[in-house]
């Protein structure tokens, strides 16, 4: 068996691998999804392409983690769990690959350990490889991640992220594989992640032959972004030194700062005599067949900016932080600054803070750093907190040397040497309490939280809980394709979609007429579903500085003022008596008004004792809900 | 000259009535006002008169409606059920200024409607009855007779406006202050409702069934019954589901207060169509609680299982005309269910949704399926009368048939605009119980689950819900 099926044991995938006679792809749909597309692919989308990318015979489909598991509930509206159960339904026999920044999971700062442990473990069940990887190389800070992993009988890839300079010798990353062995054993796959698709082809393949110098067993997985357009050469270069896996993705969909067409290296290799082992090339060519007509959906999420950036070798963006850093150049308005930023102050800043590999979330650190120097003209005068923490050593130690001392000094003040003796080196983050987590989103919602939604939750509580109140509104909206999903301008009259909802029900949707209101408070959006006609009704937002619309009080809120001594009319009526005078005192029970409607007398009574200390209404006022009827003052 | 017939009402039971005027070959007179004005019995009518701004006290106007009458040369009234049905004043109106109304006579609608005399009649015929007391006296010494009656027979009691019908004007009173509070609401309540303020007392039978008969009698004496109807599906004391014939299984039970019905219609000398009400209690006896003197809402259940058209009986039994037919021919065949469905909030405690418009409109059809309504697409529910939308009736040949019958009508019924009581019937036909036939009027007290229902709930709607906003706000602003 050539072909690496989802669910062979750890010992059988690294026979295989090592066996095999040339080498295997990873599909990294994901990488490509946040490089290219700010994170923007649909679950509708890689299900369409599940099929193919089931038959292509990948060593993994890269789906989930970075990111992503982020920009899903947050952007996506898709649970990142029910993404994996889907795919997998449709892919039995691929196994799923996660990318995860170690003690940051899949998020941008330390979590406790028995966080970290507990979402490892959940996410486990659906995912097959596990590439975990810091930004410090700093070993101690995966090493959660790695026991969690191992314990779920996994696929384990620690990492070495790679960069070039001075430092960054093949001794140095050598030595950072030794480490890892050191804590991981020998049963692993090792990955070279090449974020910002640095170096040159020889480099690249210099890298891998010392790794295999040392360690001639190793399964090497080289991960790379074609920013500079070249990554296919460096690809070609590891596979010739020997690295067994290699990332690339579907040719329909790729960019300029994610991984390059898979076809391009399949070629390549093979006039090299080397073999994309149980690659199904048709299914490659299929799955960009199913995927073209896609594209243009996600036009909007494309990098404002189109073409390599082979100047990517001197400001070493990750590929993955290109599309948004140019995207916040153009809303921040310092799209004029950026050959500055990028060219200047940014290899100024790498530089200056210890020359670390630029990727999440130390990439964050450098870039709001460098554009924060080149906005104030003052460099390091506004420090983030981030900043701050690294300069502490909170992430980890500076792998080569410490900043200068005048950074501390502006970032710290003149008694920078004391608060970095006192507070410097990694803080142990207290375990938090899991069931008071889960208690607390209990509260939230409503209801009793999965085990899934809790672990959602522990790494982005606010985003979670809105998510999961999204989805009790609008259900599973990743049956919605791109072209509904990310629709701009509106829809146009008559336009008719189809869809099957995720319990398998068919709807037609048509879309009817838009009216405003005489008034102009409201909009009406007429639609027809499955042959019904439905309006929807939009508050239409106040014109600035026009007066406050007046407040719909819901039932609840009703109910509350009541007990409040606010008494306030619970329905449409008219009122065909008051039964009480101002100054009067009333028991709990005692009748304030009756009133009338469809001709049903219903008597309001008070929920509190007090004194009457105004009635507002009259006999004979037409009343709606939430008018005021009666104000006691509680007694 | 085409005999005229005014019909002296108007929603769903006008339109009864004109389309049985119509196939009758007469010329069906509406009469309106105002805030009916959109009305679709006005559409349908041969001819319409406005009658005043009301509302309701138009309709109630025994003047108003008599100017009308002759101003559009009509024959004869069908006063339909509420409004001027069983006021006894009316119906003399109308034989002192030479019009038939089609009902009993006022002698007839003023014994009966008038309950203390009703229970009279019923005693001295022998028919089995709840205790209860004569009307109350005015002010304090009511009250005080009252609460001796409840002294006697303990609580909870029932206070009825002597005047009301079809479970307007009943009140239950669980305690002595309630009672002392109660009357005088009461009292309003029936002044404003029936133009007279008696009220009087009865024992309550705990948790009863709603038994009914539909009787028939013309003037020649022959008095038929239509076989029997369960009404006990109630809310507030008013009916929201009717069926026929009673899902009890002892048929003689059945046959026995079907009998006594007609023997109470010919003990109040009754004449044209009429219903008998009892309860049923848990031992399984049956009380006489009422003849209502009119068509009742429910009579389409009736008409679906026995095939007789009950307002065009009506019609001809007023018009001098006798019984076309004998008890024996009278055969029940399957099951007819009534759910009435009401612009109302199930879950805002049956709060009625009036002056809200309808903005779609879609009813089933097909086997089995009979629509007795006046809204359409468009339509704003006027607030000043019932709430009321539609009667959907529907017929099967066993009682599973039917009850399946039901819940695809209902599936398939599309009302918005203001909420209805379809989503709680939803839940209603697919609860054990009432699949069983077990219910008594606690039903809905005791089967709160029926309200719980989420309107918006189905995934389409959910994701239709989202589509538009995206449409409305140009983006979709849960993406970007």
């Amino acid at each position: 068996m050539e072909r690496i099926v989802q669910g062979m044991s750890i010992t059988e995938v690294l026979k295989t691998v090592r066996g095999a006679d040339g080498y295997y792809v990873t599909n990294t749909a994901r990488d490509m999804s946040q490089s290219d597309y700010k994170n923007r692919i649909l679950l509708h989308t890689d299900l369409l392409a599940a099929k193919s990318r089931e038959e292509a015979g990948y060593f993994s489909l890269e789906i989930t983690g970075g990111a992503s598991v982020h920009v899903d509930i947050l952007r996506k509206q898709v649970d990142p769990f029910l993404k994996l159960e889907l795919l997998r339904e449709r892919m039995p026999n691929t196994m799923f690959q996660t990318l995860c920044r170690g003690i940051n999971l899949f998020g941008y700062r330390p979590y406790p350990q028995n966080v970290i442990r507990f979402v490892v473990k959940e996410f486990a069940k659906y995912v097959d490889v596990w590439r975990v990887f810091d930004f410090m190389n700093h070993v101690p800070n995966m090493q959660a991640v790695f026991e969690e992993v191992q314990q779920a009988g996994k696929i384990l890839e620690p990492t070495v992220c790679f960069s070039t300079g001075p430092e960054h010798t093949n001794d140095f990353y050598v030595k950072k594989v030794s480490d890892i062995l050191d804590v991981t054993g020998n049963e692993i796959v090792l990955c070279i992640k090449n974020h910002g698709g640095l170096g040159t082809p020889k480099r690249i393949g210099d890298l891998v032959d010392a790794i295999l110098q040392k360690y001639p067993d190793m399964v090497i997985h080289y991960h790379g972004h074609n920013t500079d357009g070249n990554d296919v050469g460096r690809i070609v270069a590891a596979a010739l030194a020997g690295a067994k896996i290699v990332d690339a993705s579907d040719h329909a969909f790729t960019g300029y700062y994610g991984p390059p067409p898979i076809l391009s290296v399949v070629h390549t290799l093979k006039d090299h005599g080397l073999k994309a082992v149980g690659l199904n090339e048709e299914a490659v060519v299929e799955t960009s067949e199913v995927l073209r007509p896609e594209r243009k959906y996600y036009e909007y999420f494309e990098s404002q900016f189109k073409g390599f950036d082979p100047t990517v070798q001197i400001h070493k963006l990750p590929g993955g932080a290109m599309g948004s850093s140019f995207e916040q150049a153009v809303k921040g308005k310092f799209l004029d600054k950026m050959p500055k930023i990028l060219h200047k102050e940014l290899p100024e800043v790498q530089k200056e803070l210890g020359n670390y590999w630029s990727v999440t979330p130390g990439s964050q650190i450098l870039w709001t750093t460098a554009v924060s120097n080149v906005q104030t003209g003052d460099r390091y005068s506004n420090c983030s907190g981030d900043l701050k923490n690294l300069l502490l050593g909170k992430y980890g130690p500076f792998p080569f040397y410490q900043p200068p001392d005048w950074i501390y000094e502006k970032a710290f003040g003149p008694d920078w040497k004391k608060i970095l003796e006192e507070e410097g080196g990694m803080d142990e983050i207290e375990d938090i309490d899991l069931d008071q987590e889960r208690k607390n989103l209990e509260d939230k919602l409503g209801y009793k939280p999965t085990e899934q939604q809790l672990v959602t939750y522990l790494q982005h509580p606010n985003d979670a809980v809105n998510f999961f109140k999204f989805e009790e509104k609008f259900g599973k909206v990743y049956v919605l394709p791109p072209s509904i999903f990310f629709r701009r301008g509106g829809f146009k009259l008559g336009e008719t979609f189809s869809f099957r909802d995720h319990n398998g029900k068919e709807h037609v949707i048509e879309i009817g007429p838009m009216q405003e209101s005489e008034d102009g408070t409201e909009t009406n959006v007429y639609l027809n579903i499955d042959h019904h006609q439905r309006h929807f009704v939009f508050e239409n937002e106040a014109p600035g500085g026009g007066e406050a619309k007046a407040i719909k009080l819901s039932k609840r809120e009703i109910s509350d003022l009541a007990k409040a001594g606010d008494v306030r009319a619970p329905f449409s009526a008219n009122i065909c008596e008051i039964s009480v005078k101002p100054g009067q005192e009333i028991k709990v029970g005692d009748k304030l008004v009756m009133l009338e409607a469809m001709k049903m007398q219903t008597p309001v009574n008070s929920e509190v004792a007090g004194v009457v200390e105004a009635v507002v209404a009259a006999v004979g006022d037409a009343v709606h809900p939430g008018d005021e009827l009666v104000k006691v003052t509680l007694g | 000259m085409k005999k005229k017939i005014l019909i002296a009402n108007r929603g769903e039971i006008a339109l009864r009535i004109i389309r049985a005027v119509q196939e009758l070959g007469y010329v069906a007179v509406a009469i309106y006002e105002t805030p009916d004005k959109d009305a679709l019995h006005i559409r349908v009518a041969d001819e319409a008169i406005w009658i005043g701004d009301g509302p309701r006290s138009d309709y109630l106007s025994i003047e108003k409606v008599i100017a009308a009458v002759k101003k559009s040369g009509a024959h004869a009234i069908h006063p339909g059920y509420g409004f001027l049905a069983e006021n006894p004043d009316f119906a003399k109106a109308c034989e002192d200024n030479g019009i038939v109304f089609i009902g009993p006579s006022s002698d007839v609608i003023e014994a009966l409607g008038n309950k203390v005399t009703a229970r009279r009649i019923m005693a001295e015929a022998g028919i089995p009855m709840v205790p209860g007391t004569q009307n109350l006296s005015a002010g304090d010494a009511g009250i005080q007779e009252a609460v001796e009656f409840a002294d006697k027979y303990g609580y909870p009691v029932m206070l009825k406006a002597t005047a009301g019908g079809g479970g307007r004007g009943i009140r239950r009173v669980e305690n002595e202050a309630q009672l002392r509070a109660e009357i005088p609401v009461a009292r309003s309540e029936a002044k404003s409702a029936f133009n007279n303020d008696a009220v009087f007392l009865e024992k309550v039978v705990i948790n009863p069934k709603h038994i009914e008969v539909q009787i028939l009698a013309d003037k020649a004496g022959n008095t038929v019954h239509l076989g029997s109807r369960d009404c006990s599906i109630q809310r507030r004391n008013q009916k929201l589901v009717e069926i026929a014939p009673s899902l009890i299984q002892d048929q003689k039970l059945v046959d026995e207060i079907c009998d006594t019905a007609v023997r109470a219609a010919k003990a109040a000398n009754y004449f044209n169509a009429g219903t008998v009400e009892f309860l049923v209690d848990k031992d399984w006896k049956y009380y006489f609680m009422e003849i209502n003197t009119r068509v009742q809402v429910e009579h389409t259940v009736t008409e679906m299982v026995t095939g007789i058209d009950i307002v065009r009986t009506q019609i001809k039994l007023a018009l001098g005309k006798n019984l076309s037919f004998s008890q024996k021919d009278v055969q029940i065949r399957g099951f007819a269910v009534e759910m009435r469905i009401n612009a109302e909030d199930p879950q805002n405690n049956f709060m009625p949704e009036g002056g809200k418009t309808v903005s779609v409109y879609r009813s089933p059809g097909g086997y089995g399926v009979r629509l007795d309504g006046f809204v359409y697409q468009g339509f704003t529910i006027p607030e000043v009368y019932d709430s009321l939308l539609v009667k959907m009736t529907v017929h099967g040949f066993s009682w599973n048939e039917t009850v399946d019958r039901l819940k695809r009508c209902l599936k398939n019924y599309v009302i918005t605009g203001p909420k209805t009581t379809i989503p709680f019937y939803l839940n209603l036909v697919a609860d054990p119980d009432f699949k069983k036939g077990d219910f008594d009027t606690s039903f809905i007290e005791t089967h709160p689950q029926l309200i719980e229902y989420d309107e918006q709930g189905s995934e389409g709607n959910m994701l239709a819900r989202l589509i538009a906003e995206i449409h409305y706000k140009k983006e979709n602003p849960y993406a970007i």
